[in-house]
């Protein structure tokens, strides 16, 4: 088992899988449960063959070098984005996740469309559809990092096998656990710390990703694999230093934009006086 | 085009971070293959740190001042 890819796709996973849970509960509330678990389990074993299909032909077919270079210029790409993502939320640029208006707004949109019959028991398509279609969406982001980790972690084929058990163990947990969670709870999973784990994965797939690039650039890291760390805990002081400087940066926007609204209002008022 | 836009979104969604990785991965690649460029080849390391910083703060940059407005 490697665990830093099993641990890697757990926390990615999880994140996905919180953002799912919460449109299969409004679909399991609102229409009924037996369409919302049948979308959901659909979604989730077309992802499973999605994975044991490309991650297959990718361990079998494709050289190890140039997988690497692919695979760490994708994962750059997606970890910049994620990283990116998580530093505007902290920095209150952007607005955190909020599953618990999610759910209301789904719900909302059910109710409009005249789909909220939980009493019956009966097959629904648009209920089966709706609910497939988020675990679906949410769970692309969790085969692709499932896959890249999987396979660019290892040496040889039987070991590019391991890495794909691994990186799709961690994420049968996080799914299992937000299952298990959710079904107990039975309401949006709002005290998952989503941007923490957003950022923490972001963190990890820059990491692997800048690491594998440039692997396959030929470039040879210091100290071998424990440069992983040191790449890091680099990224990991970039990022605070981003989000120390974006927030000074929204603090002085907010305050000249007091100031601007303060000044034509004592305009104003001098206007009016006599 | 459709497709190209949904894969696009998918992976990157970020113009800026798109091109500052693409153009490290040109400079490393030619780095790597121009003989007359091969004394640089020590540097690609730090080099590709550096490019991937530098995409992420253009990148932020850009979200805070165009949110200027808002």
């Amino acid at each position: 088992m490697q665990w830093a890819i099993a641990l890697s796709a757990f926390l990615a996973s999880a994140v996905e899988f919180v953002e799912a849970f919460t449109i299969v509960l409004v679909v399991g509330v609102t229409v009924n449960w037996r369409s919302a678990l049948l979308g959901a389990l659909a979604a989730v074993a077309t992802l499973a063959l999605l994975v044991a299909t490309v991650g297959v032909a990718l361990v079998q077919w494709v050289p190890l070098d140039v997988l690497r270079l692919v695979i760490g210029i994708l994962l750059l790409l997606f970890g910049l984005k994620w990283l990116k993502n998580a530093i505007m939320r902290y920095a209150g640029l952007k607005a955190l996740h909020d599953e618990e208006a999610i759910y209301e707004q789904t719900l909302a949109e059910l109710r409009t469309r005249g789909e909220v019959k939980a009493s019956s028991s009966r097959f629904d398509l648009f209920g089966f559809l709706l609910s497939f279609k988020s675990v679906l969406l949410e769970g692309l982001e969790v085969a692709f990092i499932v896959i890249t980790f999987g396979v660019s972690t290892a040496t040889d084929a039987a070991s590019r096998s391991s890495g794909i058990a691994s990186a799709a163990f961690g994420a049968l947990l996080a799914g299992l656990l937000v299952i298990l969670v959710g079904a107990l709870v039975r309401v949006p999973l709002k005290n998952v710390p989503e941007n923490t784990l957003k950022f923490v994965v972001g963190i990890m797939l820059t990491t692997f990703g800048t690491f594998w690039a440039g692997e396959g650039f030929g470039v040879e890291w210091p100290f071998s694999d424990a440069f992983l760390f040191i790449l890091a805990a680099i990224y990991l002081g970039a990022a605070f230093v981003l989000i120390a400087w974006l927030k000074r940066v929204k603090k002085q926007q907010r305050d000249r934009a007091l100031t601007s609204q303060a000044v034509p209002t004592s305009k104003q008022t001098q206007e009016v006086a006599p | 085009m459709k497709i190209i836009k949904a894969v696009y979104n998918f992976i990157v969604g970020d113009m800026v971070i798109l091109i500052g990785v693409t153009l490290a991965m040109v400079i490393l690649a030619l780095i790597n293959t121009v003989s007359t460029l091969a004394p640089l080849r020590g540097f690609s390391g730090p080099f590709l740190v550096i490019a991937v910083l530098a995409s992420l703060v253009a990148t932020l940059s850009r979200e805070a001042f165009s949110s200027h407005g808002n």
